[in-house]
């Protein structure tokens, strides 16, 4: 028994201890059920077992740090009334933000951050890494951390777009169907039912095979396959905004259409909605990675993760973990945005559902 | 009852008509082509005898409306012409890896339905613990990862380096159950990761929304003890959202076995599908989409006719 | 009724603190009560909305609803102590020893199983009695409270069952294990009028018959005045006066119980149409209305409603009441009659009519939450009609504004910038007024507006109305439920039943026999003070009688 497995199982041990003695109970469960965990652990897998676990520990502690700093950082630079709200988020949707924050200072100062150009050979295919290359070469000897950097503008960029896009497309038509009811409402509902009914990929795959893979058919083509989603979402806020006795006084009075969407609807409805858009964006996000791992999305050069992800898969069966690197760059934007989102849901569903 | 029978007919009649819909939406999305058909299969270099040759043969002189009812009509029957690429019936092509796809499917589902279920009453149960916060992170990342991200990272640790199970699904049709079991077990498994996620947040918050009901608080009131009132109170009302989690998710593994079965080069529809769009044969496009989407259609029915069966209102009219 | 205080001790309370969660902090909602309650003994527990006397009502069985927590103080019932129990001890009580009533019936029978099911299940969980003799004592105890075919009405499901009739079948529920304790969580709050009567007189009697000890919640003091042997008034959290109902009805100690009972005083001269021959400001005439798909919900109505008087439309939930007022607005068309406004037709729907006839006719809403844009500023929300139909606008606005939230009773400067939210009730209501007034109408539709007020504020807003009508010379169309408010504000009445008007005239009239046999039972089923009026009732009209006569 080597120092480290005492020295792990003693820390455990007191750990829970302390937990138990100051009657944090769910700190005591959680140890300690960690440490009988850890017993079949070290049985089965042997001291790299509990040294995985610690260094999976350490690294959620420095998450759990970093996330902790930085929300302090945010409610120090806020407003009182943001600071307010911000002092009740948890500390995944802290993490969340930071991560976003990183993520957005990657894509706008890409050119500055990135060593290289993103489509600039300048090494050997798949050269391991080493002090010019973080991350090393990808299979025509590019830079890969330039391109992970790169990637943060180009992929995100492109699903923020269509997200957009649906979003003006979806929320536009749900406030109009929900003031104006009757036919259009019905209409809207009814094409909404349809693009639903087919799968959002297969629908993609057909469209693109159609109209080629070109940005704009890329960004048109999600949009519309996204927009019910957010046309349903609205359709549904805006029906329980429209009802309320403060609408029906406005539009007795002869206000427009418009007035009503702006002033009496819209302000009612942002809570949820923002949520939304922070959901859609994952969905759009995921669609468009998955496409371009198809093959069917942003095209060479530009650097993207989901092609990345294609461009070196190979490498896994050779125990390289390269190709994984875009696409943790995937999954960690999209897990961080859904933190955010789930707080915000927990705070605009009030804690009544709880 | 008839007005069971009623609703029911009505959804199935429903479903008939978007079915109809995305047949029409899926043949004429094709016919929005720049250019024709024969023109986007031959390329720009094609010259004008090739063109027309090929416009014969797909009979593209006809009016569309009239071969949309052709190849309506053949694809009822089972019929969906032939492949642009190399002439064989599409038909032919499609019928096994169809197969495939549903055993990668079902294979899923049946781990991941009663396993997802019984975590999210477990986590319901447990509401505000630690042990939901936890499954809570847990979920959240499983299903914001992509499909191909567990799919590699499954394959660099259970197939490359610790060598348990194979990292591409390779199959044929003289393998016995086990064998085919054991081959498919990691693209099934990276369907279940991300489809238990999913239900299981979604069986929680079914749960939990009734648990606000008035009359779960009577029944706890009358005495009940905690599992009871799960039990008997919140899960017979809780099973038209469960069915609803339940299909919806299905409806979600036909659309992420495409990926899945890249990934782990399995010879499913989805794979057929993906070359098809590359190379822009469009009569295997059309077949997989009308396929994709008529079982997406087909769950979803089945979660509202569901919903209709378990409604106490409906099943006890006044 | 007052039985001898000799009993031995059932329930006591002792220094409660009840802790509420809201805005990430524990806030305490209740304050310290005591309460004894005796074997056999009603306790009326009465105040307004927030006073927490439903909390109160909850921990008497040790339960503390999500987001509350009892923070000190003690509850022994029995001689068991609820806030040291395990939450298994506790639970071996509910539904055996101590039963509850809550306030919607229909939300709190679970609509997967049949009513009988539901009734049986403590019973047979307790191990008390078999299946087929629960059921036996099911439907005798549903024939006590006289529920038509007690012998089938169990095998129901709860949304087969009237709601009147649910909450005679909830409190029977109560009564299946025989229990010491009843919590009736204000019953008969979401029923109309003639079926809270049945509801009353079951409750009573069952009480009577088995001698069971009852918290008896509610925010009326009438109906409690009926129930209670004793009644304790609560005022945010704490025990204003505790006393013998009798005592308590006759001469209260504190100044707020005694504000609570003046509030019904409020009274003013009738006034009757004017001599000349003016018209109407609104006649409605011969109206058929229905909605998309739905049946007729109004039959031939007709009224009238003259300058500077104040019509009131009563009538039960369902009578048509609102959707006249819907029609006259225009957000229903009328199927078949129309609406005439100083004599010219209107344009049936609201689009259709010009800005000039939009202005003549306000609305007041009932629930003054969702009648104001919680996002809008007070000044934007008074300030927009008065911008849009008089196209006011900088200084001149501010200054119509001020004027407005003057004539409101409250002051510009506090008000100006502030959103709905941060307002109570009351301040919302009268907001609510100041919009309908900003855009200077002739007329004004007031729809439950005082409903879902505390019972002080609500007698503000009636004098504030009264005040604006004698000012102003407004003609108000009140639609209401409650026959207290039409005596004290109304000049002439409307009673509509399923659709029709029933009787209409001026209201000294209709408040004097003879009356039209519905109106008899509308007048006659509004609970008095007199704690001896529910058995004088009930005698005239014949013990087996009540639930029917509710019916005719």
């Amino acid at each position: 028994m080597s120092m480290f497995v005492i020295g792990y199982y003693a820390a455990l041990i007191a750990a829970s201890c302390i937990a138990a003695y100051f009657q944090n109970r769910q700190a005591f469960m959680l140890l300690f059920s960690l440490t009988l965990v850890s017993f079949v652990l070290g049985i089965v897998g042997g001291v790299p077992a509990l040294q995985g676990v610690t260094i999976f520990a350490g690294i959620l502690a420095l998450a759990a740090g970093t996330s902790y700093a930085f929300r302090e950082f945010l409610i120090q630079v806020s407003r009182p009334a943001i600071a307010k709200e911000l002092r009740t988020a948890p500390l995944t949707a802290a993490f969340g933000m930071f991560v976003i924050f990183t993520y957005a200072i990657a894509g706008i100062f890409a050119p500055w951050i990135a060593p290289f150009g993103q489509s600039e050979v300048i090494a050997s295919a798949f050269e391991p890494p080493n002090e010019d290359m973080l991350l090393g070469a990808d299979q025509l000897g590019r830079d890969m951390f330039s391109r992970i950097v790169y990637g943060a503008r180009n992929s995100v960029g492109l699903a923020l777009l269509a997200t957009i896009l649906a979003f003006v497309i979806g929320a536009l038509a749900g406030l109009y169907s929900a003031v104006k009811g009757g036919w259009l409402d019905q209409l809207s509902g009814r094409v909404a039912d349809v693009i639903m009914s087919v799968p959002s990929l297969i629908f993609a795959l057909l469209m693109l095979s159609i109209f080629g893979t070109y940005l704009w058919v890329i960004v048109v083509v999600v949009a519309i396959i996204y927009s019910p989603r957010v046309f349903r979402l609205t359709r549904a806020v805006a029906g329980n905004v429209v009802v309320m006795d403060y609408v029906e006084a406005a539009k007795l009075r002869g206000e427009g259409d418009w007035h009503l969407i702006r002033k009496e609807i819209l302000p009612n409805s942002t809570a949820p909605l923002i949520a939304e858009f922070g959901l859609e964006f994952c969905f759009v996000f995921l669609l468009i990675a998955g496409l371009s791992f198809l093959g069917l999305g942003i095209q060479p050069p530009t650097a993207d993760w989901g092609s990345m992800v294609r461009e070196n898969a190979t490498l896994i069966s050779f125990g390289d973990i390269t190709p994984l690197i875009p696409a943790a760059a995937i999954a960690l934007l999209t897990v961080a945005v859904n933190f955010v989102v789930d707080w915000m849901l927990f705070r605009s569903s009030g804690l009544k559902e709880q | 009852m008839r007005d069971i029978l009623g609703l029911v007919a009505k959804r199935l009649g429903l479903g008939l008509v978007t079915l109809l819909v995305v047949s029409v939406l899926i043949f004429f999305a094709v016919e929005l082509l720049p250019g024709d058909i024969a023109q986007a299969v031959l390329g720009q270099m094609a010259t004008e005898e090739t063109l027309a040759r090929l416009r014969e043969e797909l009979g593209l002189g006809r009016p569309a409306i009239v071969r949309y009812f052709d190849w309506l009509a053949g694809a009822v029957t089972g019929d969906f012409g032939t492949s642009l690429i190399d002439g064989e019936p599409v038909t032919a092509k499609i019928t096994d890896r169809f197969v495939s796809t549903l055993f990668l499917a079902a294979y899923a589902a049946v781990i991941a339905v009663p396993f997802a279920i019984t975590l999210g009453i477990i986590v319901a149960l447990l509401r505000n613990s630690i042990f939901d916060r936890v499954a809570n992170v847990v979920t959240l990342t499983s299903i914001s990862s992509p499909e191909f991200f567990l799919g590699y990272i499954l394959i660099l640790y259970l197939a490359v380096k610790w060598s348990m199970f194979p990292a591409i699904a390779s199959i044929s049709s003289g393998m016995t159950l086990l064998e085919l079991l054991e081959r498919t077990f990691l693209p099934a498994l990276t369907l279940v990761l991300v489809v238990t996620a999913h239900m299981m947040r979604m069986t929680r918050a079914a749960i939990i929304n009734l648990l606000a009901s008035p009359y779960i608080e009577m029944a706890r009131l009358k005495g009940a003890p905690p599992w009871k009132v799960i039990v008997k109170h919140a899960l017979p009302n809780a099973w038209a959202p469960i069915i609803n989690v339940v299909a919806l998710n299905l409806a979600y593994l036909v659309t992420g076995v495409v990926l899945v079965e890249v990934v782990f080069v399995y010879p499913g529809i989805g794979q057929l599908l993906v070359d098809a769009v590359a190379k822009r044969d469009f009569p295997i496009v059309q077949a997989c989409c009308l396929i994709f989407a008529a079982t997406f259609i087909l769950l979803n029915l089945a979660a509202d006719v569901g919903a209709i069966l378990t409604n106490p209102r409906l099943r006890h009219p006044k | 009724m007052n039985k001898p205080q000799s009993k031995s001790v059932l329930l006591e309370i002792r220094g409660l603190k009840i802790d509420g969660y809201s805005d990430e902090t524990w806030v305490p909602i209740i304050k310290g009560v005591d309460l004894t309650l005796r074997r056999g003994e009603v306790l009326g527990l009465i105040g307004e909305s927030g006073a927490g006397k439903s909390t109160i009502g909850a921990a008497a069985m040790g339960y503390a609803r999500d987001g509350t927590r009892i923070s000190e103080g003690s509850i022994e019932f029995d001689g068991m102590e609820l806030t040291t129990a395990t939450s298994a001890e506790k639970r071996a009580l509910r539904g055996s020893r101590i039963a509850y009533v809550a306030q919607s019936a229909a939300a709190s029978f679970n609509p997967a199983h049949k009513l009988i099911d539901q009734h049986t299940e403590a019973p047979l969980h307790y191990r008390i009695k078999k299946r087929m003799e629960a059921q036996e004592d099911a439907m005798e105890l549903y024939e006590r409270l006289r529920l038509p075919s007690p012998r089938e009405i169990g095998f129901r499901y709860p949304h087969q069952v009237s709601g009147g009739q649910l909450q005679r079948a909830m409190t029977a529920m109560a009564m299946s294990c025989r229990p010491d304790l009843i919590i009736f969580d204000e019953p008969t709050t979401a029923l109309d009028v003639t079926t809270q009567i049945e509801v009353l007189a079951a409750v009573r009697d069952i009480v009577d018959q088995f001698n069971t000890a009852a918290i008896y919640i509610t925010h009326d003091l009438a109906v409690v005045a009926q129930m209670a042997d004793a009644i304790k008034v609560l005022l945010k959290g704490e025990e204003v006066e505790h006393a013998p109902t009798e005592k308590m009805l006759d001469a209260p100690e504190e100044e707020y119980t005694k504000s609570l009972w003046a509030v019904r005083s409020f009274k003013r001269p009738q006034k009757s149409r004017p001599e000349d021959d003016s018209k109407p400001v609104i006649s409605v005439q011969g109206v058929d209305a229905a909605y998309t798909g739905g049946a007729k919900v109004l039959d031939d109505v007709s009224f009238d409603i003259y300058p500077g008087m104040t019509v009131a439309v009563v009538g039960e939930s369902g009578s048509g009441k609102s959707t006249a007022a819907r029609v006259i607005t225009g957000l229903l068309p009328p199927m078949k009659g129309e609406v005439l406004c100083r004599g010219a037709a209107l344009p049936p729907r609201y689009q259709d009519r010009t800005r000039e006839q939009l202005r003549q006719a306000q609305m007041i809403y009932q629930m003054a939450d969702t009648a104001l844009n919680p996002k809008s500023r007070i000044s934007d929300i008074i300030g927009r009609p008065a911008q849009f139909y008089s196209g006011l606008k900088g200084p001149m606005l501010k200054q119509r504004v001020d004027e407005l939230l003057d004539l409101i009773e409250l002051d510009p400067a506090n008000f100006y910038n502030r959103f709905p939210p941060e307002l109570s009730g009351g301040q919302k209501q009268r907001i609510g007024i100041a919009r309908a007034l900003a855009a200077e109408p002739e007329f004004i539709i007031c729809d439950e507006v005082t409903s879902a007020l505390d019972q002080l504020v609500a007698e503000g807003i009636l004098k504030l109305l009264d005040r604006l009508q004698r000012e102003l010379g407004l003609a108000y169309m009140f639609i209401t439920h409650d026959l207290a408010t039409v005596r004290s504000i109304a000049d002439e009445v409307v009673v509509m039943q399923n659709g029709r008007v029933v009787e209409q005239g001026a209201k000294e009239e209709m408040f004097t026999p003879p009356h039209h046999p519905y109106t008899d039972l509308l007048l006659s089923s509004v609970p008095e003070m007199d704690p001896n009026w529910l058995t004088t009732l009930l005698e005239e009209r014949g013990v087996d009688n009540i639930g029917e006569a509710a019916r005719v």
